[in-house]
């Protein structure tokens, strides 16, 4: 009877543990599958904060120093087209 | 990296010439595929002498209902809103029926070969119809635009996509790059030693040699805007493209040529394109929101605001 006990405790346990496993791993994938798609939201809001960064909707940016002087022809030019 | 290390490429795109700079010469075709990608894309976009871009499809559809847009238009048409915004509406992106009016509904080498030709429409073309009538929803990409308005995106559209080029080139290839189209030019990553060497002039085909100044710039931006080159007759009638919003005509301005430096080459762009329509009142705005700026008079005589530097050199003359 006693052995029988101990058999049906170890066989309890053994599927508990199973059981623990596999929610591990469920709950692993599902916080995956959570990141994944947490990052794909994000993605666009990033890309679009940095071009509204390159771009401030309020103000036109100033250079962040104005043009220096320089001699010679220049590698390429400015003027209308 | 100096400047002789400097990479070249030069090809014909939106009716005018690009300059592609990298500071890296094995990153140089791969620049330039970069940059023939995107600047088809906005092409297709937003070209007024196709049929096929989005930009004639919406015209079209003008006073009706909104239209679905690609990311990219609703890109493109944000920055030409908020160019219209923040100079107070004189870079304004309703100005397509005006330009249709003055002939100019094809490609600028057709419309000067062409010749003096009669008007497009009889009578005064009158105020253009102004961007608040333009209803754009950036986040469902949604465009609506009232009955009578005819967008034309050249204002800010060149000077975006030298912005996004240059940005694209530099992220991805990891190098200095300098993006020029049609004279807007816009710069990225680490510049050469001696900085990008710029000649600023009426014309951006003109030769190295042509009246003007040599400056350089590291970072951001820097545009030209002038009545001088994209100008043409209708009806005997000499006139440009830069249109006066309050009026539908070309603008009437004290200066022929403004350069200006900003942030970006779209910021830059805007500013010189307000400078024009300005007039007598462009250094004083140019000032106050402290953009270095270049302005050429029509006699020829320079004015420059903060901290554009003075001409330098017996070349540097307007």
């Amino acid at each position: 009877m006693a052995q029988y006990d101990t058999r049906f405790a170890v066989g309890e346990r053994d599927s508990g543990v199973r059981k623990v496993s596999r929610l591990t791993w469920r709950v692993g994938l599902v916080g995956a599958a959570a990141a994944g798609l947490v990052g794909l939201v994000l993605a666009h809001p990033a890309s679009a904060s940095r071009q509204q960064a390159h771009e401030q909707p309020g103000v036109i940016i100033i250079p962040g120093q104005p043009p220096q002087p320089s001699t010679g022809g220049g590698q390429v030019t400015s003027g209308a087209s | 990296m100096t400047v002789a290390d400097v990479a070249r490429d030069s090809f014909d795109v939106f009716g005018t010439t690009a300059v592609l700079l990298v500071t890296s010469r094995r990153a140089a075709s791969q620049a330039r595929a970069i940059a023939d990608r995107q600047l088809a894309a906005i092409d297709l976009a937003c070209s007024r002498f196709r049929p096929d871009s989005e930009l004639m499809r919406l015209n079209a559809a003008a006073g009706s209902g909104a239209q679905r847009v690609s990311s990219l238009f609703a890109d493109l048409l944000a920055a030409a809103l908020r160019a219209a915004k923040l100079t107070g509406g004189d870079v304004d992106p309703t100005c397509g029926r005006a330009l249709v009016g003055l002939g100019y509904d094809r490609d600028f080498a057709e419309v000067r070969a062409a010749g003096d030709a009669p008007p497009r429409l009889t009578g005064p073309v009158g105020p253009v119809p102004g961007w608040h009538r333009v209803h754009l929803d950036h986040v469902a990409r949604k465009v609506r635009l009232d009955r009578g308005v005819q967008l034309d995106l050249g204002a800010t559209a060149k000077a975006w996509a030298a912005d996004r080029c240059a940005e694209q080139i530099a992220d991805k290839l990891d190098c200095g790059v300098l993006v020029s189209l049609g004279g807007d030019i816009a710069v990225a990553g680490p510049p050469p030693d001696e900085g990008w060497q710029i000649r600023v002039t009426d014309d951006h085909d003109a030769p190295p040699s042509a009246p003007g100044q040599t400056v350089r710039i590291s970072i951001g931006g820097l545009a030209t805007s002038s009545t001088t080159v994209r100008a043409w007759k209708v009806g005997g009638r000499p006139v440009h493209h830069i249109i006066d919003p309050a009026t539908g005509e070309p603008a009437r301005s004290c200066w022929r040529t403004v350069s200006v430096a900003a942030g970006t080459c779209t910021d830059a762009n805007m500013a010189s394109t307000a400078a024009i329509i300005r007039g007598a009142a462009a250094p004083s705005w140019l000032h106050d929101i402290g953009l270095p700026a270049r302005l050429v008079r029509e006699d020829g005589t320079v004015e420059t605001t903060a901290g554009w530097p003075r001409d330098y050199g017996p070349g540097d003359a307007a």
